[in-house]
């Protein structure tokens, strides 16, 4: 088969993409500062720097996903009032306040939400994902900024109650 | 009616697909223009009917990491080429996986044509053809042959009744030519034998062409039953970037087609030189060669492309959750079920796995539904292959009032006229074209020199491109048949 020649004899005629894939082969494969190779009517000389490692053209890593980058907007070990509702992201993902880049954001601290009122897109997997604000009252606090990467489970936006209820 | 073919006059042609679909499943897209022109005299006298050079994918790949206008390449490839090349399309999608107005989609068309496109392929990963009538009509109005596919997958729904339904439509359509492609690998000698005869008769005449990977290891089988079937084309690879995620072996299909008693313009020495240089391209570029793949039953289970399962494993690391990957694949096909059996095709493959690891990750089915996902089940993308499961669309919302029932192209406006009046009325439309599809500074890298392309090679100039290619070699002296040479960096 073509990507794996037998050990054979090089032609001597003309050189073929198997002898240069062995050639190749034999050059990363091995470690040296000086080279030289005669077969039949190829001779080939080489001299590398400190005998560099084998294989500076390793194959590419695969793109590490988003996921992977630290959070940097945690709030580890805080406490919240006790009847404040925190509005929490479903995945590990990316924090948006607006629709789009140009647009309003869905709500501002002060703002009155109901249960059903958006107040952020998380992004997963480059799918976005309303997040609903799921209980009544006030924006308290919304402690990640925009375009950040966030973790699963973490808090969003805290939700004070509302003054002027009850 | 074409004349029914005699055993003498049985043919079997081939598609290329080395310069788009098989590096794009095996070097994720990232064959450069400069790997290609070498080699474009060969693959020319190597016999193939047509070559594809373009898809969503590559367009994309070009723009974004590469930084190659992707014009660029299509005129240069049409220019060096003799043999017709083809361009994919993702219809009303054309390169992304959001819709277009029709103008845009028509000016594609024409562009297409204009650098020496000869064949429109195109396709909807709903298979509704609503969402490539813009194409189908702009490419014939642009001179073009066109290449309609439906895509493959396996549910309760998709059955053979389904793709003739289907194939009358692209008939409907006065496709040139109707393609399966069966992205993933799903297709089997034992539903060839049924599907392919049905397609083929629903077909009326028009010829077909079968496009399947190599995931499951049957499909040089299942080519050999389109051929016994009345297919004319099967779109392969140059062995080295065959086979694996990729689809067949030219010179394997090949043999097939002959052993059969079908003749092929196949050119077994351009083949090889082909192979050859391929061989050489993928070791100094550090790029993996398409393996055989051994039978796996399990693909047929969740669908999902091997490379989204590697993905998702990273991310549930990173959320201390790999433990629960088991539960999410077992989850995915209950979600593509309660979603309408979509094809795990990007982007509903990532619909999928998203919406399925959200129902685990959450302990609650459906608390939080992607926009996307939503919009999809409206029916906002096109038609769905069967309805969505109660259990959604109550969760969804979605009553049955705010479903779209109109062809998807239909709710966008124009935007060129917008486009002109931002960019120039004296915008080349490839320009145009590009600011459609992305945001300027994606496009600022495209504006470099495009390298000095080598148009011919031979095994010693390979050799001497690895030399070259490598930091850590500071001199080489090469001898051979009476040439001398010695390099120093």
């Amino acid at each position: 088969m073509m990507h794996r020649p037998a050990v054979a004899p090089m032609r001597k005629e003309s050189l073929t993409y198997e002898d240069v894939l062995r050639i190749v082969q034999l050059v990363k494969s091995t470690r040296f500062s000086e080279f030289r190779l005669k077969v039949g009517e190829i001779e080939v000389q080489l001299k590398r720097r400190n005998g560099a490692s084998a294989d500076a053209s390793a194959p590419p890593v695969a793109a590490a996903s988003a996921a992977i980058a630290p959070s940097s907007s945690s709030v580890p070990g805080r406490t919240f009032a006790p009847d404040a509702r925190l509005v929490r992201s479903p995945m590990v993902g990316t924090f948006y306040r607006a629709p789009g880049p140009d647009a309003e954001p869905f709500v501002e601290v002060g703002r009155h939400v109901e249960p059903d009122t958006t107040v952020c897109i998380i992004e997963v997997m480059k799918l976005m994902n309303s997040i609903a604000a799921e209980t009544r009252g006030v924006v308290a606090e919304i402690l990640v900024a925009n375009g950040a990467h966030v973790e699963y489970g973490e808090v969003l936006m805290v939700i004070g109650p509302d003054p002027e209820d009850g | 009616m074409k004349p029914k073919a005699s055993a003498r006059s049985k043919r079997f042609d081939f598609i290329d697909v080395t310069l788009r679909d098989a590096h794009q499943c095996l070097w994720s897209t990232r064959m450069t223009t400069a790997m290609m022109t070498p080699i474009l005299g060969a693959i020319d006298r190597a016999g193939y009917a047509y070559i594809n050079i373009l898809g969503g994918a590559v367009f994309d790949v070009c723009v974004r990491y590469l930084h190659e206008n992707p014009w660029d390449r299509v005129r240069l490839l049409c220019e060096r080429l003799e043999t017709p090349c083809d361009a994919l399309t993702r219809g009303q999608s054309l390169y992304t996986f959001e819709l277009f107005p029709d103008d845009i989609v028509e000016l594609n068309s024409q562009v297409f044509a204009r650098l020496g496109v000869e064949v429109l392929t195109v396709y909807d990963a709903l298979n509704d053809n609503r969402n490539i009538a813009s194409s189908v009509r702009s490419g014939h109005a642009a001179g073009m042959k066109v290449n309609t596919m439906m895509t493959y997958t396996l549910s309760p729904v998709h059955t053979d009744a389904y793709y003739v339904a289907r194939t009358r439509e692209l008939v409907q359509l006065r496709a040139d030519f109707i393609s399966i492609k069966d992205p993933t690998g799903l297709l089997t000698p034992e539903r060839g034998r049924t599907l392919f005869p049905a397609v083929v008769k629903a077909a009326g005449g028009v010829p077909l062409k079968l496009h399947s990977h190599c995931q499951s290891g049957l499909a040089p089988e299942v080519y050999e039953i389109a051929m016994q079937s009345g297919f004319r084309y099967g779109y392969t690879a140059s062995e080295p970037l065959g086979n694996g995620a990729s689809l067949p072996a030219t010179e394997d299909i090949g043999a097939r087609a002959r052993r059969l008693g079908f003749r092929t313009s196949l050119d077994a020495a351009a083949l090889k030189e082909i192979a050859g240089y391929f061989t050489c391209v993928a070791e100094r570029e550090g790029k993996p060669l398409g393996r055989v793949a051994a039978y796996d039953p399990a693909l047929y289970e969740h669908q999902i492309p091997g490379g989204m399962i590697s993905n998702l494993r990273t991310q549930l690391q990173t959320m201390q959750m790999e433990h629960r990957l088991p539960e999410i694949l077992e989850e995915v096909p209950r979600v593509r079920r309660d979603l309408g059996y979509p094809i795990a095709v990007s982007p509903f493959a990532q619909y999928i796995v998203t919406q399925a690891t959200l129902n685990v990750v959450q302990g609650e089915r459906y608390k939080t539904i992607p926009d996307e996902i939503r919009k999809y089940a409206m029916g906002y993308y096109g038609r769905l292959a069967a309805q969505p499961s109660d259990e959604f669309l109550e969760r969804a919302g979605i009553q049955p009032g705010d479903l779209v029932t109109e062809r998807p192209g239909e709710h966008i406006e124009p935007w060129i006229p917008r486009l002109r009046k931002t960019l120039g009325a004296s915008v080349p439309d490839e320009d145009l074209l590009l600011a459609a599809f992305y945001d300027k500074p994606l496009l600022e890298p495209l504006k470099k020199r495009a390298p000095q392309y080598e148009y011919r090679t031979t095994p010693l100039h390979e050799l001497i491109r690895f030399f070259g290619s490598r930091d850590d070699i500071e001199y080489a002296h090469v001898r051979f048949a009476g040439t001398e040479m010695t390099f120093s960096a």
